[in-house]
């Protein structure tokens, strides 16, 4: 399967947070932003809205640090990072571990949880209005972030000569 | 004709009214960019029980080493005025529980770890992988200990000649466990990457040279508590000087281990900043300077002066309440790395202070 990934537009993020809605309905069948696996991190001052989700890092934290390999990579999933409810005993060292503050932890069900692309199908991506947060291929993903820096480097070196 | 201007401000404008003999005035101010910063919180996960079972761990572990190197010295402490006791027809032998109790502190800290689990029935499942990581090879490193040492208190009560070769080799084992756990506290912290105040080798130095000052101070408590100390004894004294010794060299650590944290990283200055000046400066200050390093020094030199023991008692509460403290504050002062996305977001927006 291929490898996708969530692509993350924080230009186009207005921040009504009904991808933190949708998450957690998905994953809890409860409407409550506090239990979803998406967080939309705000500076309210500067009008600047930056969705954060789990990016299943090639070399994972979380995954290195879980003692019951409860957090585990799934190959046959898209090569996702997913934490298995059955085994996890809810320590919450993948939680410190995580450098992106991702994993949280489930006070209801007293294990962590974390974004498990909704088993191929990411809420956040169809319910996002503005299309904010996209499910791409990683290579695609790749692209765009080549060809943004291609630009930028264009426009400097466009100053450059004008200058 | 009326001009209509929209005004779109895109930082928080604050208004303040000033009523100045009557007059009305208005004051605009703008809040500088490096103030909308988000500031790094500390860790909230891991609280005040992990604290409690790093502490015991620690003094436990601590202890027993410090107990069994007197042992193997043949060190005479003070003897016991109550030397041995009949129970249920079987003779015991106290001579040795002062300085062997240490593994029974482990076994009373290492439930503590269990209860802070989310679904506590399942902490074995951690046993059965021990090597995927630390906290798991942790409650390996915890059992052995807890059992080995355990036996050998036990055995130390019998006042039996069973002391063969045997004995020597699980207590060189034991040893080696109690040095185990002693230096494991800190690396349980160390081994979460993202937190530049633990993830130096200096914290699971610090937490061994506590567990050795708290420790023999455990053991110093222990005697005390058996008969008035007598000052002329070579063997407290030596103890005494060494336990003087670990605090300081925990000073000597403590100072290391937060400028080398401050200097690292920016969160790194952050958790110092917090401990030093920040929320947690009553326990940094008072619980582990005042407490645990400055209290028992002056203390024990005052209670020998004047060859007072029950300053020396007080001087030992006050030093197993600072490493508890120690504990708690290095814990609580986790601030993680920022998250780089936050970072970048910062930068292009020219929200980070200048210098």
């Amino acid at each position: 399967m291929e490898q996708k990934v969530l692509l993350v537009d924080q230009e186009k993020c207005t921040g009504c947070r009904q991808c933190e809605m949708v998450c957690s309905v998905y994953h809890t069948g409860a409407s409550n932003p506090s239990r979803s696996r998406i967080k939309v991190v705000k500076w309210e001052q500067v009008g600047l809205y930056l969705p954060m989700t789990c990016n299943h890092c090639e070399e994972a934290y979380c995954v290195e640090v879980c003692p019951t390999k409860a957090c585990h990579r799934e190959p046959e999933n898209g090569h996702c990072v997913v934490i298995d409810k059955n085994l996890c005993i809810g320590c919450r060292t993948c939680i410190i571990a995580c450098p992106f503050g991702q994993p949280f932890f489930d006070h209801q069900e007293r294990v962590t949880v974390k974004c498990d692309y909704c088993d191929g199908d990411p809420q956040c991506v169809a319910f996002c209005n503005v299309k904010a947060v996209s499910f791409v291929n990683a290579d695609e993903a790749h692209l765009a972030k080549k060809r943004e820096a291609a630009a930028k480097l264009a426009d400097l070196l466009l100053k450059h000569t004008k200058g | 004709m009326r001009v209509y201007a929209m005004i779109r401000f895109n930082r928080t404008v604050h208004y303040k009214e000033l009523s100045i003999r009557g007059e009305l005035s208005m004051e605009v101010k703008s809040l500088p960019p490096s103030a909308l910063r988000k500031i790094s919180k500390p860790q909230q996960e891991w609280k005040i029980i992990i604290a409690i079972y790093l502490y015991l761990a620690g003094m436990g572990a601590g202890s027993f080493i410090i107990g069994m190197l007197l042992h193997w010295w043949r060190v005479d402490l003070n003897p016991l005025h109550l030397s041995s006791i009949e129970f249920l027809g079987f003779q015991l032998n106290l001579i040795r529980v002062p300085i062997l109790w240490g593994p029974i502190m482990v076994a009373i800290g290492a439930p503590f770890l269990i209860l802070d689990l989310g679904i506590k029935w399942r902490f074995f499942y951690a046993c059965l992988n021990p090597r995927t990581s630390w906290v798991a090879r942790g409650f390996i490193i915890l059992s052995v200990f807890i059992v080995l040492g355990l036996v050998l208190f036990v055995k130390s009560l019998f006042p039996s000649s069973l002391d063969s070769s045997l004995w020597v080799i699980l207590e060189g084992i034991a040893l080696v466990f109690a040095f185990a756990t002693a230096l494991y506290t800190g690396i349980l912290l160390k081994a979460t990457k993202s937190v530049p105040l633990w993830n130096t080798p200096l914290l699971p130095i610090l937490f061994l040279t506590s567990a050795l000052s708290t420790g023999s101070m455990a053991i110093i408590l222990s005697v005390l508590g058996t008969r008035l100390i007598s000052f002329q004894s070579s063997a407290l004294k030596l103890l005494m000087y060494g336990e003087q010794l670990f605090v300081v060299i925990e000073g000597i650590v403590l100072y290391l281990f937060l400028s080398h944290t401050y200097r690292i990283s920016e969160q790194g200055k952050d958790s110092v900043r917090l401990l030093l000046t920040g929320n947690l400066r009553y326990i940094f200050w008072q619980g582990i300077v005042l407490l645990g390093l400055f209290f028992p020094i002056v203390l024990e030199w005052i209670s020998k002066a004047y060859q007072n023991p029950s300053l020396l008692f007080f001087a030992g509460i006050s030093l197993l309440t600072g490493g508890f403290f120690l504990r708690l504050g290095v814990l609580r002062a986790g601030i993680k790395d920022q998250i780089p996305m936050q970072r970048l977001i910062e930068i292009r927006h020219q929200m980070r202070p200048t210098n």
